[in-house]
């Protein structure tokens, strides 16, 4: 089994630092720089996110998430208005009870929330991803670091605009730390600082490598072994794609539910808690 | 540790003959290297064998030892060895044996690259060739004082030269005193002069003339003076080989005439004799034990032999029943305590106690001497009328004088009303069958004379002893109500002390009415109880393993960690929050000392059965189970049967 497991490692591993080489570049817009960076007024949104995480097999499990994310406008400042819909699928491999991999595809749906265009409303993004995530004990909480790899293809409101290619790479370092008990379990509050930092390259990024740096705090609560609530406050800047020199900043709440199924027979369920002792 | 015996053996050796395909061919020799047991032996074994249809058979070279440093270096350590070869399951070649026991002084040195340890003791050591299991050659025992790694004495020695198993010629056992000296004839019957030399005086000490191998006389001698030691029948023509063995000196004893002028237990030579036989005797067990061996030498004498015919065979069958039914009785009574009391006040009881006393020491006592000598084979080896004076140098008489006890006057003799219609004269085994029915119906007719006696006062004890229980039963719940009481969540709290309630009320009524059977009943509803209390006492930690086996340790992918995940929770909860306080309130309206123990069944039950549940497919009484809040439906449900009243 474990021979098994570094092959998969390898190959993850190796398809990570591939995949990058072989998809199609566009060619992307250029802006003249300010003399010095400009930090636009912070804008409002709200997410609200469901993570699934349904277990197929001992090693594998279907990676579930549907984000509603909203972003204010003139007419509907704080909460303000649908921008996104996101459909976040993968297959993931659980390696160990400590690390995990996913491999899949996005489906986001944005929403024209510029009330004063005549663009399309809807527009569809695409995207592949694929992520390695990577916990730590730390004495009673947890740390975790995630790196995720995204190629996306997006294209603008406007009519017949063409897709434009991308990649990203996120890091991303959160904490859990329980706040009522010595360790994360059902009935425990616990505090989550999270830092991610988005680069992103392609023909189209000239510049505005850093898309987004994203600093969040975020309480949350165990209800069952398998259900988890939380919530939080995201402060994030980023340079705009036009141009390098502006920086966009965004004060985001967020909303969570985490839920695991299992819907697999008892009898298969027992072995996968013991992976690999 | 498992030790390697010869159904091991097989079973492994079986393993191996289904894997390899070679062995199928059987006889394929085989080596067996490891831990091996032998009877009493424990130790390290190297031997090879092989495989013939069901039996290991041993062939080849063999060697079983174990020595333990550990031991040595602790307390003392008991070493043994044996070493020699089989040939298709018969010991055959040079056999060695050695049995040490050494202590050490723990002292250390190292000499030569090799740690050295001094040790003292005893070593035994047997050495000699064997065919076909027989002793053949010379062999020897020896048995040495070790001190300080060194040979300080030599305790015990003894040469002898066998022929197929035969001894032959003459044979020499010395041990720290005496030399004796004996031969045989050529088919090992003892003969001759067997001579016994004292280290400290010149001459001979002790000879035991045999002729033919009859042993004639023993002369022994004791400052300057020679004493014969005569045997009974040394002039029958009938006699028996036999081998000389414990039982044949046994049978010395027994023939003895002139017990009066000396006695055979002064033999020197006796001792060594039997010392000789033992030590042959332990290496038979151990070779016996390992394959086709006979290895006890044939010692033979011959002795006086008059055989039972079927008619005496069966009287001594007869004597030997009537004995043990009498023995029964006598003892029951002899052994009594509570007649030994009942004695002190009643003259009739101390009448009847010495009867039973006087028939065992008069007839019982010798009938058990004579039962022994038929079991250790010596009975057919001695004339009728000498085994019968020997055990009843007199006549024994009919009337009982009982001696007067414990300070009581002496009372009148103890005769049978029939005691005519027994015939005591004669020495034959008549006589002997005579004596025991007399002493069994003797038996028989003190026994409900003194079984009524005993059994009016019998009510009163056990009155007193179920008296006792109760008390004991009584303080049992109360100690544990002290125990448990304060760790108990309130309804369990009020359940116990609802039974301490209704067993003082019973405890109560009971002392005013004292009778054995409602105390017997009462002794049995406080047990039931006592048994209930426990239960309770018990339910929260029921629960807890309830819970503890109906929690899933499950990975959590969000914090990637274990969490305790309790599954089937609506079985668990109808257990916690339906059975439970149902169980409790019924210990509170219903307890009494008939539903008692159907109450602690039920708890039982309950439980055993959730804790089952737990492994099974439950989907459907999990659904079921989310509507049922009624306990008697939940018990259903559970296929748990329910208390009968509750029907009402």
């Amino acid at each position: 089994m474990d021979r098994f497991n570094k092959s998969v490692l390898y190959i993850v591993v190796s398809m990570m630092l591939c995949v990058g080489q072989f998809v199609r570049t566009q060619e992307g817009g250029e802006g003249v720089l300010p003399e010095a960076s400009v930090f636009t007024e912070p804008k409002t949104q709200t997410w609200f996110n469901t993570y699934g995480n349904i277990r197929i097999s001992k090693r594998f499990f279907w990676d579930a998430q549907t984000h509603f994310r909203f972003a204010e406008t003139k007419e509907t400042p704080y909460i303000g208005q649908l921008a996104q819909i996101y459909n976040r699928h993968a297959i993931g491999y659980i390696y160990s009870k400590k690390i995990n991999f996913s491999l899949g595809g996005v489906l986001r749906v944005n929403f024209n929330t510029n009330e004063d265009s005549m663009d399309r409303n809807v527009v569809p993004e695409w995207r592949i991803w694929h992520q390695y995530q990577f916990a730590q004990p730390l004495f009673t909480a947890m740390i975790y670091h995630r790196l995720r790899i995204e190629h996306r293809w997006t294209q603008s409101f406007a009519e017949n605009s063409a897709f434009i290619f991308r990649n990203r790479w996120r890091y991303m370092f959160r904490a859990k730390v329980p706040l009522n008990n010595h360790k994360l379990e059902p009935n425990t509050l616990y505090i989550s600082p999270e830092a991610e930092l988005i680069m992103q390259s392609g023909k189209a990024v000239v510049g505005s490598v850093m898309e987004d740096l994203r600093l969040t705090t975020t309480l949350g609560y165990i209800v069952a072994p398998r259900l988890t609530v939380a919530g939080g406050l995201m402060y994030s800047q980023g340079q705009t794609l036009d141009n390098a020199g502006i920086f966009n900043q965004k004060w985001t709440l967020r909303f969570h539910v985490y839920f695991s199924p299992d819907f697999r027979k008892v009898r298969n369920k027992l072995p996968a808690i013991h992976l690999n002792d | 540790m498992h030790y390697f015996t010869r159904t091991n053996a097989f079973r492994v050796a079986l393993v191996l003959l289904c894997t390899q395909m070679y062995s199928v061919y059987g006889q394929e020799q085989q080596t067996y290297s490891g831990p091996y047991q032998l009877g009493t032996y424990k130790g390290e074994a190297n031997f090879s064998y092989f495989l013939d249809t069901q039996d290991t058979i041993l062939q080849g070279n063999f060697k079983m030892q174990r020595s333990s440093l550990d031991a040595l270096l602790g307390k003392e350590d008991n070493s043994f060895l044996f070493s020699g070869a089989f040939e298709n399951d018969y010991p055959t070649g040079t056999w060695k044996f050695e049995f040490g026991e050494f202590q050490s002084d723990k002292q250390t040195q190292v000499v030569d690259y090799q740690y050295r340890v001094l040790v003292s003791g005893v070593q035994e050591e047997a050495k000699g060739r064997i065919v076909k299991g027989k002793p053949d050659g010379p062999w020897t025992y020896m048995v040495n004082k070790i001190a300080d790694s060194e040979i300080e004495e030599t305790l015990f020695k003894s040469s002898m030269l066998f022929n197929k198993g035969i001894p032959q010629q003459s044979f020499e056992i010395e041990n720290t005193g005496n030399t004796l000296v004996g031969r045989f004839l050529r088919d090992g019957l003892a003969h001759d002069e067997w001579s016994l030399f004292s280290s400290e005086e010149i001459g001979t000490s002790e000879s035991w003339i045999f002729k033919e191998g009859v042993l004639q006389r023993i002369r022994i001698e004791k400052e300057g003076e020679w004493t014969d030691i005569r045997f009974a029948g040394n002039d029958t023509n009938t006699t028996k080989t036999v081998n000389l063995d414990a039982a044949y000196l046994k049978t010395l004893h027994f023939l003895q005439t002139n017990t009066e002028t000396v006695d055979l237990a002064k033999s020197a030579m006796e001792p060594m004799l039997a010392e000789n036989t033992n030590y042959y005797k332990k290496l038979d067990t151990i070779l016996s034990q390992l394959g086709k061996a006979s290895f006890l030498p044939e010692f033979k004498v011959n002795v006086p032999y008059y055989p039972l015919d079927s008619l005496e065979n069966r009287q001594l069958e007869q004597v030997s029943e009537q004995f043990k039914i009498a023995t029964e009785i006598s003892d029951f009574f002899l052994n009594s305590s509570q007649l030994g009391i009942l004695k002190l006040s009643d003259a009739e009881a101390n009448r009847l106690y010495g009867a039973v006393k006087a028939l065992s020491e008069t007839y019982l006592e010798p009938l058990g001497d004579l039962i022994r000598l038929k079991e250790e084979g010596i009975y057919e080896y001695a004339a009728r009328q000498q085994i019968f004076l020997r055990l009843f140098p007199e006549v024994p008489s009919k009337e009982l004088i009982i001696n007067p006890t414990d300070g009581v006057a002496p009372a009148e003799p103890f005769v049978l009303p029939n005691a005519d219609a027994y015939d005591f004269n004669g020495t034959s085994l008549n006589t002997v069958q005579q004596i025991s029915s007399y002493a069994l119906e003797s038996l028989k007719t003190v026994e409900p004379l003194l079984s009524k006696k005993l059994s009016i006062n019998k009510q009163e004890l056990e009155l007193r002893l179920l008296e006792e229980q109760l008390i004991a039963e009584n303080q049992t719940l109360q100690h544990l109500l002290d125990t448990v009481l304060p760790s108990l969540p309130n309804m369990h709290v009020a359940a116990l002390e609802h039974i301490k309630t209704v067993t003082d009320a019973k405890l109560g009524a009971f002392s005013t009415a004292e009778d054995v059977e409602s105390a017997r009943e009462l002794l049995e509803c406080y047990q039931a109880t006592n048994k209930l209390a426990n239960t309770i006492a018990q339910l929260p930690s029921k629960s807890m393993e309830i819970r503890e086996k109906y929690t899933d340790r499950i990975w959590n992918p969000f914090m990637a960690n274990l969490m305790d995940e309790e599954v089937k929770k609506r079985i668990t909860s109808a257990y916690r929050k339906i059975l439970i306080p149902y169980y409790l309130e019924m210990v509170q309206e219903k307890v009494d000392c008939i539903t008692i123990s159907a109450l602690d069944e039920l708890i039982g039950a309950t439980t055993a059965k959730i804790l089952d549940l737990r492994d099974q497919d439950t989907h459907k009484l999990e659904r079921k189970l989310k509507r049922a809040k009624d306990p008697l439906a939940v018990l259903k449900l559970l296929d748990v049967p329910t208390l009968v009243n509750d029907n009402q």
